[in-house]
């Protein structure tokens, strides 16, 4: 999971701010290396510790950092496949919630070395949700926040995303049908 | 345990039908269709009317002989494979059953050919029931092709990162040339293939002078420059290797005339020989160079080989230096 975190803020970094900062990020770490290869394992931490390195260097909170990560794997044009593979949980907002519970589950069939922390996800009222991820990884609550946001505006839904304690982040969907979503077909044309 | 009780019967209108199965095909005894599932009438598209025959919408691929309705249920138990009449490439699967009461009733489901009947169709998630696993084919197929892609790409990098450690493994650093590792794999593939070569084994004269009055930085712009005008003289299928301080072997490849290998070597003795400006001072140095030629052993062997040169050079040192010495072995 560090190396999949890695190797997103990496692509991140570079894409957002240029080649240079993100050597001037891996020169300011230990890490020795300037790719982190998402099929590798890392030490778990690792993902965490570049990420604050990362932080200080561009001057943004972590948190903020994450965030942008989460955001950046849908959004990017280059990374469609996230998008994609997400946007498979359904077909509206809130079916795409409820899919995270089998994201772990999906990504084991593609990837079965992948720890992919387990989700659960509780709807706590009407249009109200409460998403709970827990895992070694720090960042990756803020990862999901971005993340989520995203979807909300891939979907066209108005959300409401507040990162809580104890890896908890509450949902709020205001209107599920405030703009209109990007469009998805299931099959890719071909080529 | 009512689960097998025939008196738990249901009814069911076409609606629900269609809800629960997308692609079923509700016919007559005579196997005229009476109705579609709105996903298989998506895929015979104009094909899908009342009362058009079984055998008008499909072909059999299995079981095979079987052309009706009525043979593909006789023949196949409940279980066989079709595909539309018209031009839409997706292979069906299915299975079916005479209703009481005498109606048929076939459900079908996309195979292997799922995700190009999806792309073709431009079939939503609405189209299948919330049961299928279609959206699981399609979600795997995206993830092993993006799983794949990272692996090749990660194969690549990996390849190149070998070849880069292979090349800095065989290359010593100070001059670049290629280093004793290099030297014994090269001549070891040359042995066995019994190519014709020549070895030039080349040690420096003066060359502790230099080190002991004009200092280490001037002993390796010696070395350095040694370095150059060996890959100057050189052909690149040839091999310039340093394998100790100062001392380097040359491989020549497909070269056994001993006027040529004495010439090549008098012609690197002369290049080294000439004074070398160094931070304002002038380095001299000159060379001795031992030869040997694989064509001078009934089986030429590396080590063999080495110790002829070594031989032969320790005779140019013996002769005052400067100079090179071909030695042909007798009896090895």
């Amino acid at each position: 999971m560090d190396a999949l975190l890695l190797r997103s803020l990496q692509s991140y970094v570079i894409d957002t701010f240029g080649l240079e900062s993100w050597k001037r990020i891996c020169n300011a770490t230990d890490a020795k290396v300037e790719t982190f290869e998402p099929m590798l394992r890392y030490d778990p931490g690792t993902a965490d510790r570049i990420a604050q390195v990362a932080a200080d260097v561009l001057g943004r909170s972590v948190d903020a950092v994450w965030e942008d990560v989460g955001t950046y794997l849908v959004t990017n044009p280059e990374r469609e496949g996230v998008r994609r593979l997400l946007r498979f949980g359904g077909t509206c907002y809130a079916d795409f919630l409820h899919s995270l519970e089998e994201l772990p589950g999906r990504a084991r069939l593609a990837m079965p070395h992948l720890d992919l922390p387990e989700v659960t996800l509780d709807e706590t009222g009407p249009d109200r949700f409460e998403l709970r991820c827990q895992s070694h990884l720090a960042g990756l609550q803020r990862v999901l926040v971005g993340l989520l946001t995203a979807m909300a505006d891939d979907y066209g839904a108005l959300c409401l995303i507040a990162p809580g304690t104890d890896a908890r982040t509450s949902i709020t969907v205001l209107d599920s049908r405030h703009a209109r979503g990007r469009r998805f077909d299931l099959a890719l044309p071909e080529g | 345990m009512h689960a097998g009780r025939p008196d738990h019967r249901i009814d069911l209108d076409s609606v629900a039908l269609a809800h629960f199965m997308p692609m079923h095909l509700l016919m007559d005894g005579e196997g005229r269709a009476l109705s579609y599932g709105p996903t298989l009438a998506r895929v015979l598209g104009g094909d899908a009317m009342p009362g058009a025959r079984f055998e008008e919408l499909f072909d059999v691929r299995a079981p095979g002989g079987a052309v009706t309705v009525g043979d593909v249920l006789a023949r196949a138990g409940n279980r066989f494979r079709l595909v539309p009449r018209n031009r839409v490439k997706a292979g069906l699967r299915g299975l079916g059953r005479r209703l009481p009461g005498g109606r048929i009733l076939l459900n079908l489901s996309f195979g292997i050919d799922l995700i190009s009947a999806v792309r073709d169709l431009a079939l939503t998630d609405a189209d299948f029931a919330a049961t299928d696993l279609a959206m699981e084919l399609l979600y795997l197929a995206e993830a092993n092709a993006a799983v794949t892609r990272e692996l090749r790409g990660l194969n690549l990098r990996l390849e190149g990162a070998r070849v880069a450690a292979e090349e800095e493994a065989m290359t010593d650093p100070l001059t670049g040339l290629r280093n004793r590792r290099a030297v014994d794999l090269v001549l070891e593939r040359l042995c066995a293939a019994r190519a014709g070569f020549g070895l030039l084994h080349l040690d420096l004269d003066y060359f502790k002078a230099v080190n002991d009055t004009l200092g280490h930085a001037a002993g390796d712009f010696v070395l350095e420059t040694v370095g150059r005008i060996l890959r100057e003289q050189l052909r690149s299928e040839d091999c310039a290797a340093r394998i100790g301080g100062d001392e380097f072997v040359v491989i020549v490849a497909g070269r056994s005339d001993p006027k040529t290998l004495q010439a090549i070597a008098d012609r690197i003795i002369a290049r080294i020989s000439q004074p070398m400006p160094f931070d304002g001072q002038i380095a001299r140095v000159s060379a001795s160079i031992g030869i040997a030629r694989s064509s001078d052993m009934m089986v030429p062997d590396p080590t063999q080989l080495l110790a002829i040169a070594d031989r032969a050079l320790y005779a140019a040192k013996h002769a005052g230096r400067g100079r090179a010495v071909l030695l042909v072995s007798r009896g090895e």
